[in-house]
């Protein structure tokens, strides 16, 4: 009931939500360990850990791979660019330097709707994620805590084992990007197995993980060291790529951190100014990569077969118990909530904050909210 | 659930027997496929098939987990659905989660139970635990308030209980038959003597009596550290996930449900 409800609402209130769904994800496959970062084995042929690889040799590695993985890549499409399954037919379609696409990872690892209790198992392809910007890729550290802890999501855990993360540079940001805000970079410095970055005729690829080494496995010969021009392209590029993003958030420029500054703003005028605007849509929460809040729904009489959905905590009736009573009855504690679980209560749980500046949510509001003006906002207002 | 690491599957139980307690209060005495092993103030995911699944601490005592004992008052559609339920009827149980009451801080101490309705449940199963070791604790007090005479639960066990503990009544309102104390739980604190400094309160109950609750004891010279409370708030996962439960950032149902008042008394809002 509560869930067909949520469904029809979704697509109502908002279409943009309708893309964060095209997602693919099925039930996969069991592995059992995660991919680390921290110990790169280099006794392999290869030990650098960033090479040039020329365009059309790039195109028949990606071809290798695509026989064994899912590959899911960035595809210019009317009203954005969207993850889309990549075959070899659609190798030129890819793109790969741009900015993020609509989708977040979480689409595809933890989708809108998943059954959770294994009745019904899938063998699938392992994902392979290709041109993830730095903003989805330091997402991940939040699912991952959050799903793959003290207790195993079972379903985002698989899926997430065996996915492979090919990152790419960000290169020319979106309007609502904000990452050099929360400490981010238009680049990924961790989190992938390989990461690639447009220079001229081909693609600098460097290597983060040890699943990245074996990826690049017996292909010695066409990967080149990088020359000086080469790795000078590539700081220019990303310096570049820095100054983007910095200067297009300037007039948001903040001081102090972010979880101070909104710590302290508990009582502050500005939450009841931004959600005034607010129609409750969730499309924040949903578009967020970090978001994860999902609820459950019994669909079995006998099987005991549970479904899990995202939830929404801009929803009023999220944290409603069954005697009605709620922590957060008006909209603007919803509001201030959702800042506050960004900026402290996932920092305080996980170490890291919850908000990567991928601007996903400001791009899906109907409100025209925008969380950078709020933040700046707060910069002023008396707490 | 050892050959099961999915934390979403519910084992089989079926409902063995069920007691009306009140108008809207029954219990439903359960029998899980295997045995549910828990500590008292733990609690469980309850599913009812189709419905859907909400937490609930026994009130049956942790050292018999092969049957167990869950009070439910009717207040939402899942507890509607459960007290229309039958005996043999099947529901699902998966858990136990949270952390318990720190029965081992409580030795030597005398303990003071400030209860409210329906959190009698926990409570008894807290009860039994304290009375299993009786000679551990001087004292165990107990102030339990309902709303009326007929909404007191247990009520076949009361003079059993006053035999064993100090325990105390009150109805927020009386009928003719209701010669005990009359008005809020907290009334009652006025009435009982306490060694205060050699206590510790344990407070279960709907939110506004807890609030109330724990500022009459702060009031009398309680120390937030010695007030144990055990909070509630919309569940699904109960694993620390879906972080429907927060209050701040500590997760009700992984880092509590039992916290001192010391743990929560700077944050904003616990009580709703």
């Amino acid at each position: 009931m509560q869930l067909s409800f949520r469904y029809i609402s979704f697509h109502f209130i908002c279409s943009y939500l309708h893309a964060l769904f095209r997602t693919g994800a099925d039930p996969g496959f069991r592995v059992n360990q995660f991919f680390s970062v921290s110990k790169l084995e280099r006794s392999h042929a290869l030990s650098s850990a960033q090479y040039y690889i020329g365009k059309a040799q790039w195109a028949s590695l990606l071809q290798e791979w695509m026989d064994k993985h899912r590959v899911m890549a960035p595809v210019q499409q009317s009203g954005g660019l969207f993850f889309q399954p990549a075959g070899p037919d659609m190798l030129s379609d890819i793109v790969y330097d741009m900015a993020r696409a609509v989708q977040p990872l979480k689409s595809f690892l933890m989708p809108p709707l998943d059954e959770v209790t294994g009745s019904s198992p899938v063998e699938e392809k392992p994902f392979l994620f290709l041109n993830v910007k730095a903003c989805d890729i330091k997402a991940l550290s939040i699912l991952d805590s959050a799903l793959n802890g003290e207790f195993r999501e079972p379903n985002y855990c698989r899926r997430r084992e065996k996915s492979i993360i090919i990152g790419s540079d960000c290169t020319q940001p979106w309007d609502t990007c904000f990452c050099t805000m929360v400490g981010g970079k238009p680049y990924p410095e961790q989190g992938f197995d390989l990461n690639l970055t447009k220079i001229w005729d081909g693609f600098v690829i460097e290597v983060g993980s040890d699943r990245g080494w074996s990826l690049l496995e017996g292909h010695d010969q066409i990967l080149k060291v990088l020359v000086k021009e080469e790795a000078t392209a590539l700081d220019k590029l990303r310096k570049e790529s820095i100054k983007k993003v910095e200067q297009q958030n300037k007039s948001y420029e903040i001081k102090t951190s972010l979880k101070s500054l909104v710590s302290r703003n508990w009582e502050s005028n500005a939450w009841k100014k931004h959600a005034e605007t607010c129609v409750e849509c969730g499309a924040c929460n949903h578009a967020c990569p970090t978001c994860h809040c999902y609820f459950l729904d019994d669909v079995t009489r006998e099987a005991f077969v549970k479904l899990r959905g995202w939830d929404a905590c801009m929803y009023s009736g999220y944290a409603v118990t069954a005697g009605g009573g709620t922590p957060r009855p008006r909209l603007v504690e919803r509001f201030r909530n959702r800042y506050f679980c960004k900026f402290k209560y996932l920092d305080d749980n996980y170490g890291t904050y919850g908000c990567t500046g991928c601007g996903r949510c400001i791009e899906g509001c109907q409100g025209k909210i925008d969380m950078r003006e709020t933040l700046y906002d707060l910069t002023n207002s008396k707490g | 659930m050892s050959e099961n690491s999915n934390p979403f599957v519910s084992q089989k139980a079926v409902i063995e027997d069920i007691i009306p307690e009140t108008p809207g209060i029954k219990s439903f005495v359960i029998r899980p496929e295997e045995a549910f092993a828990f500590h008292c103030g733990q609690f469980a995911e309850l599913m009812v098939p189709l419905i859907g699944e909400a937490p609930f601490a026994p009130s049956s005592p942790c050292y018999e987990p092969e049957q167990l004992i869950f009070t439910v008052q009717n207040v939402g559609y899942m507890t509607s659905v459960l007290h229309e339920m039958k005996k043999g009827d099947m529901v699902g149980i998966r858990g136990p989660y949270g952390n318990g009451f720190p029965l081992s801080d409580l030795y030597g101490k005398e303990v003071l139970l400030l209860i409210g309705g329906v959190g009698f449940p926990p409570a008894r199963a807290l009860l039994y635990s304290l009375l299993k070791e009786k000679e551990r604790f001087p004292r165990i007090v107990m102030c339990y308030g309902a709303r009326s005479p007929q909404d007191i639960v247990y009520k076949y066990q009361i003079d059993d209980f006053r035999k064993e503990i100090d325990l105390h009544i009150t109805v927020d309102s009386a009928d003719k038959n209701w010669n005990g104390p009359v008005g809020v739980v907290t009334t009652l604190l006025d009435q009982v003597s306490l060694n205060i400094p050699k206590t510790r309160a344990v407070v279960i109950g709907p939110p506004i009596m807890m609030k109330f609750g724990t500022l009459k004891l702060l009031e009398i010279g309680f120390k937030p550290k010695d007030i144990i409370l055990s909070m509630e708030r919309k569940m699904y996962c109960g694993i620390g996930q879906c972080r429907h439960c927060m209050v701040d950032h500590l997760f009700i149902c992984k880092d509590g449900p039992v916290f001192t008042y010391d743990q929560l008394k700077n944050l904003p809002d616990i009580w709703e």
